[in-house]
């Protein structure tokens, strides 16, 4: 009987299935639309307004890709993911590229048969505390309750840190940022500790933004970047260079409003980025002017980052590492040529 | 059931000696063979396909299975564990200490819960319309709100509203109620204390041959004996005779402010508070209900009858009507118990340590060995449930009809 | 003289009635008898009254009296009572997932073909009551899933990645029910067959449902299944969730079934066998429809906990009602706690739901027991 329902069951499943695998750029140019992983609702990185929009750091790098493959950068098909399911579903073909606020780690790379393409932001776990206790160092935290954000690396960063420096302390883990940020005002913990681009938005959280502050630690280094499926080398590249495209795009100095005169009046570095010299494209297998979608409709590393973390959000991420090398930061794109 | 039973019984050997059709099909017996056959084929084929899929996929995307990764050292902390516990053990450990927690959740749940149910579930046939209300609005509020709402209506809207580790809510400068959880004093035994434990099992063991006995002597000779006092004067005087004798053998360790928050004592966090209350009040609704329809079952002549011969009212409920209303509650609560036990794995929305929430939920995270975890915790749930269904049953046979 | 006697037959006129004591009537009479009938009572009632007074006025000022009503963005809200603004502004997805906004009606459609035949499945003639409403219930999740995914009907093509909000749920729960019948009662059936192996692995079926905790098949469903289909081959997710709570269902009504079969009495298949009926005619024709009518409160009740269970959808990221409330709560625009509003919000949509379904449940049960007893 089980045969017989799963016989059933597995007929209409059919009807509502994709098929996947092997090439991945003719699949989504099938389809006409590019399914990404993102994350059910993180503040700046993948969040849905009231109208069902999503928008943020990691979604942008969906869209880059939709622009780069599609010439639409709204072509996306968002699949929110928790943390769990993620790598799955990428294994499985659900999704083509998963950009969830992933932290590039060895094993990841190695073991789980995936690629990361880069990275789109450098983070590290950091703590914050209220300004009342008076703590300068997060060393000054022994025997406290610590409020984590649960993330697959908070947990461990934050043990192997404490117990580097004999200090003893209390976790305990929320799941989500709302409850973790509730967790911490209510004073239920002493401090709070999560990626630092979290800190950020869970700080404006608070009723009283200004009585917490961010201490100077960084514990960890945590590289977030889209993933893809190992295996398929012109999808990995394809990735990769598109949001290469929008590092380089903010290096030349093209954004999406002055792209069409840089193609036209530009120098032959911007020209050659935007299709109008060289085979850029063509070595992809995409449209010679597939950068030139991805400035235009989703703008420059720098217009990304300030619209969805930075000076244009509520969340006023500073740069910091996340600036251009020649800005003090560490990032860079391979040379476009 | 049984009567269907022989009529297809008889039909089957009416059939036999009918000299109509003689194919082999058209044999009950024959065809319920091959019914079976096809069946147990097709369970083969569904597993072996499932089977051997899971492999060719695992491989495919290059996951290690087995339960190799239970030596591995965890790497993270847990909030509570009834046994020691550190970022270095194994997951094997951290799969202990979830185990525990859960039993510990659900032991408590199933406490309360079965005492919030009866104290509702009686106050409905009370004469006070108030509280006869009351006892409607809790099963009809806390019954149709998602548990999951309830877990953090209770944890997030209530528990967090307590003052913080400085301004603790007090009781004599032992029992410490905050923002932490609730800190009460410890009892920590010395050399001798072992007397004092005997004598509160030999109390234990001595209140159930107390009961039997009175039991016997009532069926007997009618005269009743005060088993409940007596049981309380046991548990409290043998244990005190013991630690008198011993020269009270016992050091009490306060909580006290200190660095961030309390040191010592016994330390009930608020995870686990608010997953209890949540637990016992929602499946409380639902024993309250059963309790309410056991009661409900009894027929009123009962009453009655237990009035004419000069019962008390409190007397008529705890003597006649509870005990055969059991008949009815006593199934019921075995499938509340086992769904409590269930439902705690809602620990995972709050931040309480259970086997879900540090076994499935990080380790998983950590490991991704979903299959592993994830079968290792069914197995534990249905152990578990299997293990009360059992408690449950032998109870049940206690309380049934019997037959005189 | 005789005639003297002759008087207009007595007629009996009773006199008129005593109005009752004051004391046992109006309100005083009234609150004497069920409030302070005792010393005992009255201390309770006044207990409860204070207890009352302490709490219901603060909830109400933060509720109605100093929450804020309307407005664009939580900017708007500024006094210290609940910011319903937040619901507001998030309502459609709150009910409708991201669903594009001119489909909507395909949304509601399919709610309110759902509502038809559930009324129908009521209100139909007895005599062809089954017969009509039961097809109806079958073809129901199809047509549905049909009308909302809109390539088999000739309409734009909605991914399942835009269903979500309140109406998933309902949509969700009734479709995993509905499908789960005809399984749940072979289920039952081979539970009670007499053939040994089917009866077993009927148990282990049914008992496996039933004692793991649905997170765990939840679990399954999101990260185990895509395991066990050939590579290759990829499953959108709300299936494999439905299929699994298809699972999950069926183990639990072939339970409420075994008890309908129970109260079934032996000589309805006694007679069915005497007039000569074969086993799936007498099980389908005669007892059936006995099994579903003594079974309808426990249906009703086993889907009102299916419904409530929907919402740990979101520990795997569906986005169902609950889920989209944490979503809403991590927009950056809408940061600042707005938890409670919502969690207050979701359960009074729920509480009225099922509270509804378990009233017609107990209304049903009241219809069905004909027996006398008090």
């Amino acid at each position: 009987m089980i045969k017989l329902s799963s016989l059933i069951v597995g007929g209409l499943a059919a009807g509502l299935t994709l098929g996947a695998q092997a090439g991945t750029l003719d699949d989504v140019k099938k389809r006409g639309t590019l399914s990404c992983g993102v994350s059910t609702g993180l503040a700046g990185f993948s969040q849905k307004d009231e109208k069902g929009k999503w928008s943020g750091l990691d979604v942008d790098v969906c869209r880059a890709v939709a622009a780069a493959v599609l010439g639409d950068a709204n072509k996306v098909q968002y699949k929110p993911l928790t943390a769990k399911e993620r790598f799955t579903a990428l294994q499985s073909g659900e999704i083509d590229v998963l950009s969830r606020n992933t932290t590039w780690t060895h094993t990841r790379d190695t073991s789980l048969g995936l690629n990361f393409a880069g990275v789109v932001y450098y983070d590290g776990t950091g703590f914050m505390v209220s300004k009342k206790l008076g703590v300068k160092s997060a060393k000054e935290l022994d025997g406290a309750n610590a409020c984590i954000q649960a993330g697959t690396s908070t947990e461990l960063a934050i043990s192997d840190y404490f117990r580097e420096n004999k200090i003893k302390y209390k976790p305990v883990t929320f799941d989500t940022s709302d409850q973790t940020r509730a967790g911490f005002e209510s004073g239920r913990c002493d401090f709070l500790t999560s990626d630092q681009s979290q800190l950020y938005a869970l700080r404006i959280g608070l009723k009283d933004p200004k009585g917490a502050i961010v201490l100077p630690e960084v514990i960890s280094k945590e590289p977030l970047g889209p993933v893809v499926r190992q295996g398929d080398d012109q999808w990995f590249n394809i990735v990769k260079w598109s949001l290469s495209a929008m590092i380089e795009g903010e290096e030349q100095g093209v954004t999406s409003s002055n792209v069409a005169d840089k193609l036209a009046n530009g120098k032959p570095g911007n020209k050659r980025l935007l299709g109008g010299e060289g085979e850029l494209g063509k070595n992809l297998g995409l449209n010679p002017d597939w950068a030139y979608q991805v400035i235009k409709q989703v703008g420059n590393y720098s217009e990304s980052f300030e619209r969805n973390v930075g000076s244009g959000s509520p969340l006023k991420i500073s740069r910091g590492l996340n600036a251009l090398w020649k800005d003090g930061g560490i990032l860079y794109s391979p040379a476009m040529r | 059931m049984l009567k269907q039973k022989t009529t297809e019984q008889i039909k089957a050997a009416t059939r036999k000696t009918e000299s109509g059709s003689h194919a082999f099909y058209n044999n009950p017996k024959y065809r319920a063979a091959i019914y079976q056959a096809l069946l147990i084929f097709g369970l083969a084929y569904f597993f072996f396909t499932i089977i051997s899929n899971t492999f060719d996929n695992l491989e495919a995307a290059g996951i290690k299975s087995g339960f190799g990764f239970l030596s591995n050292a965890a790497g993270y902390d847990v909030l509570m564990s009834l046994i020691d516990f550190s970022s270095t053990d194994t997951y094997l450990r951290v799969f202990i200490v979830g185990f525990l927690n859960t039993i510990l959740v659900s032991i408590l749940g199933i406490f309360f819960a079965t005492v919030l149910g009866f104290i509702f579930g009686v106050m409905y046939f009370s004469t006070n319309w108030i509280v006869k209300k009351i006892s409607v609005i809790y099963v009809e509020t806390f019954r149709n709100i998602p548990l999951l709402l309830q877990i953090l209506f209770w944890y997030s809207a209530v528990l967090a509203t307590l003052p913080g580790p400085r301004d603790s809510l007090s009781l004599g400068e032992a029992v410490f109620l905050n923002v932490r959880g609730l800190f009460i004093p410890k009892l920590v035994g010395e050399g001798g204390s072992i007397l004092v434990y005997l004598a509160l099992a030999a109390a234990i063991v001595g209140i159930f041959v107390l009961r039997s006995w009175a039991k016997k002597r009532q069926d007997a000779t009618g005269q009743q004996f005060p088993v409940f006092n007596t049981s309380v004067a046991m548990v409290i005087g043998l244990p005190f005779l013991a630690a008198l004798v011993t020269g009270f053998p016992f050091v009490i360790d306060y909580p006290a402010l200190q660095g961030f928050g309390f040191r010592g004592g016994i330390t009930v966090i608020p995870e686990l508070m608010a997953l209890t209350i949540a637990l016992s009040v929602y499946t409380g609704a639902f024993i309250a209900e059963a309790v309410r329809a056991g009661i409900q079952a009894v027929p009123h002549g009962q009453t009655e009858a237990a009035r004419s011969i000069g019962l008390r009212e409190g007397k008529i409920m705890s003597l006649i009507i509870v005990p055969q209303a059991m008949r009815v509650i006593v199934p019921l609560l075995n499938s509340e118990y086992q769904s409590l036990v269930k439902n705690s794995t809602l620990a995972a929305a709050i931040a309480y340590p259970d086997l879900f929430n540090v076994f499935v939920g990080t380790a998983l995270n950590q490991t991704g060995q979903a299959i592993e975890t994830i079968f290792m915790a069914i197995v534990v749930y249905f152990a578990v449930n299997m293990f009360i269904s059992f408690i449950m049953n032998r109870f049940n046979s206690n309380v049934e009809l019997v037959g005189r | 003289m005789a005639n003297t006697f002759k008087t207009d037959p007595i007629e009996f006129k009773p006199a008129a009635a005593q109005p009752a004591p004051s004391s046992t009537v109006g309100p005083v009479a009234w609150i004497k008898e069920n409030l302070f009938s005792s010393i005992p009572n009255s201390v309770v009632t006044i207990l409860v009254i204070l207890g009352l007074l302490n709490v219901v006025p603060g909830v109400i000022d933060w509720m109605f009296i100093s929450s804020t009503w309307s407005g664009a963005s939580q900017d708007a809200c500024v006094s210290d009572g609940a910011c319903w603004v937040f619901i507001q502004a998030w309502s459609q997805q709150f009910f409708y997932g991201s669903y594009p906004s001119d489909g909507l009606w395909r949304v509601n459609l399919s709610l309110i073909l759902l509502f038809v035949v559930i009324v129908l499945s009521f209100t139909l003639p007895a005599n062809i009551r089954l017969k009509v409403s039961v097809p109806l219930f079958l073809v129901l999740p199809f047509v549905c899933i049909a009308i909302l995914d809109g390539r088999l009907v000739g309409l734009d093509y909605v991914n399942t990645d835009f269903w979500g909000g309140f109406s998933l749920n309902v949509l969700m729960a009734a479709a995993a029910i509905i499908v789960a019948f005809p399984f749940s009662f072979l289920w039952a059936l081979g539970r009670r067959s007499d053939m040994p192996l089917a009866r077993s692995i009927s148990v282990v079926f049914i008992e496996f449902f039933r004692g793991v905790p649905v997170l765990a098949l939840f679990f399954m469903g999101s990260v185990m299944l895509p395991l066990f289909f050939a590579e290759g081959t990829n499953v959108d997710k709300l299936v494999r969730v439905w299929i699994v709570l298809i699972f999950f269902m069926s183990g639990y009504m072939a339970e409420v079934f075994r008890g309908g079969f129970q109260a079934i009495p032996s000589g309805q298949y006694e007679a069915a066998d005497s007039i000569g009926l074969g086993y799936w005619q007498k099980t389908l024709l005669i007892i059936l429809p006995q099994v579903i009518k003594v079974s309808m409160p426990n249906i009703l009740a086993t889907f009102v906990m299916l419904f409530k269970n929907t919402v740990f959808l979101l520990i795997i990221g569906i986005p169902e009602v609950l889920q989209t409330l944490l979503t809403a709560l991590s927009n950056s625009n809408w940061l600042g706690g707005h938890a409670v509003e919502g969690y207050v919000f979701v359960g009074v949509i729920f509480w009225l739901c099922c509270f509804g379904m378990s009233m017609l449940a107990s209304s049903i049960e009241k219809k069905l027991d004909t027996s006398h007893r008090n």
